[in-house]
């Protein structure tokens, strides 16, 4: 049982870890994007449209994807002077409330999402042509992300262990 | 206002409060919002998507944070400190000042106080109290004042968020933050030189003269940043968000090619490390692009217009009253979240009384970043208390003179809107 679990935070440490380079790479990709595009213009006097577009994909692609499958708790910009000084059980209880509301109001929206999503496969991004349901579609895996991960909060919390959280991280001022 | 919309706002207080990231906390209560008004649910992710897609000016965060961990890593900012030493050291107080004046120049390499602090804390600190020439605290309390310094002076992240919401061009938003930014440091700078005083400070042996060029030498690379990035900038060669780019490519030129000091490892992290932060700030951001979606249908920012009104308010009174809500609840709040929510509500209003918007944005950005080292919530002074170690308590109160002394130079240049807009109409701004 023990060496399952072992495995188990293994693995998704593991997954933590591709995760985290699909990240960096999105954003090198974006800053890659940047430089090619002032080169080409500036350089040969050559101005890219493509690189515009396909530094934003990578912007929305990285916020989204970093925000479920790389951040963890601690690294999330909230209102923490209430939760920093409460106890672990009040803690959990407020896990339990903010878990339960995230999860049913994601969940709510979620076939909307897919929806609107979907909806969208008749449309293209102007430069590459790609459609458009392909780029948005890490929505919904974000939505599905948050989904999994308030579930998996609101369950520690019900086995009492809370969060832990880190005073004023996140923010980027 | 109706009663989806004050469901919706409670419930977006409630999870905020009971630690829901505020992210999440803003669109889960949008949802809410459109649920019980009956709207389309999709609308949460049309409008975050499209919003993020549709704000290229927002690029520049991630690339403003992407160059500030390169300069990090290299240790650029190390060699600055001798040559702020070189200007400022012989004067009473003088460690304090190379602080100050060391926070100049990384201002205008960077668009994060965090980011200055992250890079300068430490060394500033130990600096400071070698042999205990100065009480840690006060150590730490200047080496916080000052790294607010940095999201004032151009480049600046609050400043791109405020462009944002506002329409502002982020070009005259940050020349228009230059002066108020070395008026910060002047004021901080006589609160050093009082201290300084009254504690009797010492002062630092003058370098000699023939050292001068040398010294200015080994800075050359972190001194040339602010030129290329201002300069590409206001010559019209790159937009702000390509400056942003180029100066993480300048810095990792300079760590590779001149320090060689920068390895594989330290790459993937600053670049990790940048894409953690882009998303946390990101997520921020879909969340106020969803929660101001539902305050605009709700006409919120014109029931306030209408609202304030009918008090007859001049701008002047209109920029007073914004100006304590915001120290006050800079007290309590992240910075990003009350530009990205707060002030799109005393927009309009601004607007209609005819205050220009790149003096009302460095204004509300300027007053925001004070909300940065004061109690309880800021940001920096848990940051300083993490690195230097000193007590919380001691801190926020060495920090308190110089909390005082911003506070009389926001006065100043809220009352003095030339303060903020000379320098960009005298390069070309109309407003």
């Amino acid at each position: 049982m023990r060496q399952t679990i072992a495995r188990m935070l293994a693995g998704a440490r593991w997954l933590r870890r591709r995760a985290e380079n699909v990240a960096a790479l999105l954003l090198l990709v974006m800053f890659l994007c940047f430089i090619l595009q002032i080169v080409t213009r500036y350089v040969f006097n050559y101005p890219l449209g493509w690189t515009d577009e396909a530094s934003v994909v990578c912007w929305i692609w990285c916020t989204l994807w970093g925000a479920v499958f790389v951040l963890r708790e601690k690294d999330e910009v909230r209102f923490d002077i209430i939760y920093s000084t409460a106890s672990d059980r009040t803690r959990c209880i407020f896990t339990i409330i903010t878990g339960l509301a995230a999860i049913a109001l994601f969940g709510i929206a979620l076939p909307a999402v897919i929806a609107y999503v979907t909806f969208l496969k008749v449309e293209r991004t102007a430069y590459l042509g790609v459609r458009l349901d392909y780029v948005y579609a890490i929505y919904v895996l974000f939505s599905i992300g948050v989904i999994a991960r308030y579930a998996g909060l609101t369950w520690r919390a019900l086995k009492g262990q809370p969060p832990a959280i880190q005073i004023g991280s996140g923010s980027a001022l | 206002m109706n009663s989806p919309f004050a469901i919706s706002i409670c419930a977006i207080l409630a999870l905020g409060l009971l630690g829901l990231p505020i992210g999440y906390s803003m669109i889960a209560g949008s949802t809410l919002y459109l649920l019980l008004a009956n709207l389309d649910l999709g609308t949460s992710a049309e409008q975050i998507l499209n919003g993020l897609y549709n704000s290229y000016v927002l690029l520049a965060v991630p690339l403003f944070l992407f160059s500030a961990e390169l300069m990090n890593v290299s240790k650029m900012t190390d060699q600055l400190l001798r040559f702020c030493d070189m200007l400022v050291g012989r004067f009473r107080g003088g460690l304090g000042h190379i602080n100050i004046v060391q926070s100049i120049i990384f201002a205008g390499m960077s668009g994060s106080a965090i980011a200055d602090l992250a890079a300068t804390g430490r060394i500033s600190i130990d600096m400071m109290t070698r042999n205990n020439r100065y009480p840690l605290s006060y150590a730490a309390a200047i080496t916080a004042a000052s790294a607010v310094i940095g999201p004032i002076i151009p480049p600046s992240i609050p400043m791109v968020l405020y462009a944002l919401i506002s329409d502002a061009s982020v070009g005259y938003l940050f020349l228009g933050g230059v002066i108020p930014g070395l008026l910060m440091a002047i004021a901080q700078m006589v609160i050093n030189t009082l201290m300084s005083h009254r504690h009797n400070f010492p002062v630092e042996e003058p370098i000699p003269v023939r050292q001068w060029p040398g010294i200015t030498a080994t800075a050359m690379p972190a001194l040339l940043m602010p030129v290329i990035l201002l300069g590409g900038i206001y010559s019209g060669v790159m937009t702000p968000t390509e400056a942003a780019a180029v100066a993480a490519a300048y810095a990792f030129l300079v760590a590779v090619l001149w320090y060689r000091n920068i390895t594989a490892r330290d790459t993937y992290l600053a670049v990790l490390n940048s894409a953690r932060s882009t998303a946390s700030i990101g997520m921020l951001i879909a969340g106020a692009l969803i929660f101001n979606y539902v305050v605009t249908i709700e006409q919120v920012p014109l029931t306030v217009k209408g609202l304030l009104a009918g008090y007859d308010l001049s701008a002047t009174m209109f920029l007073v009253w914004v100006n304590i809500i915001l120290l006050v609840l800079g007290c309590l709040l992240e910075g990003s979240t009350i530009i990205l929510v707060i002030l799109p509500i005393f927009i309009p209003t601004a607007k209609a009384l005819g205050i220009d918007l790149v003096h009302f944005g460095v204004v509300a950005v300027f007053n925001i970043m004070i909300g940065l080292v004061t109690p309880p919530y800021g940001l920096l002074l848990f940051i300083i208390t993490a690195i230097s170690g000193a007590p919380l308590r001691t801190i926020i109160r060495d920090t308190m003179p110089f909390v005082w002394a911003m506070v009389i130079a926001l006065a100043i240049i809220t009352f003095v809107p030339e303060t903020v807009l000379w320098l960009p109409r005298l390069l070309g701004y109309k407003g």
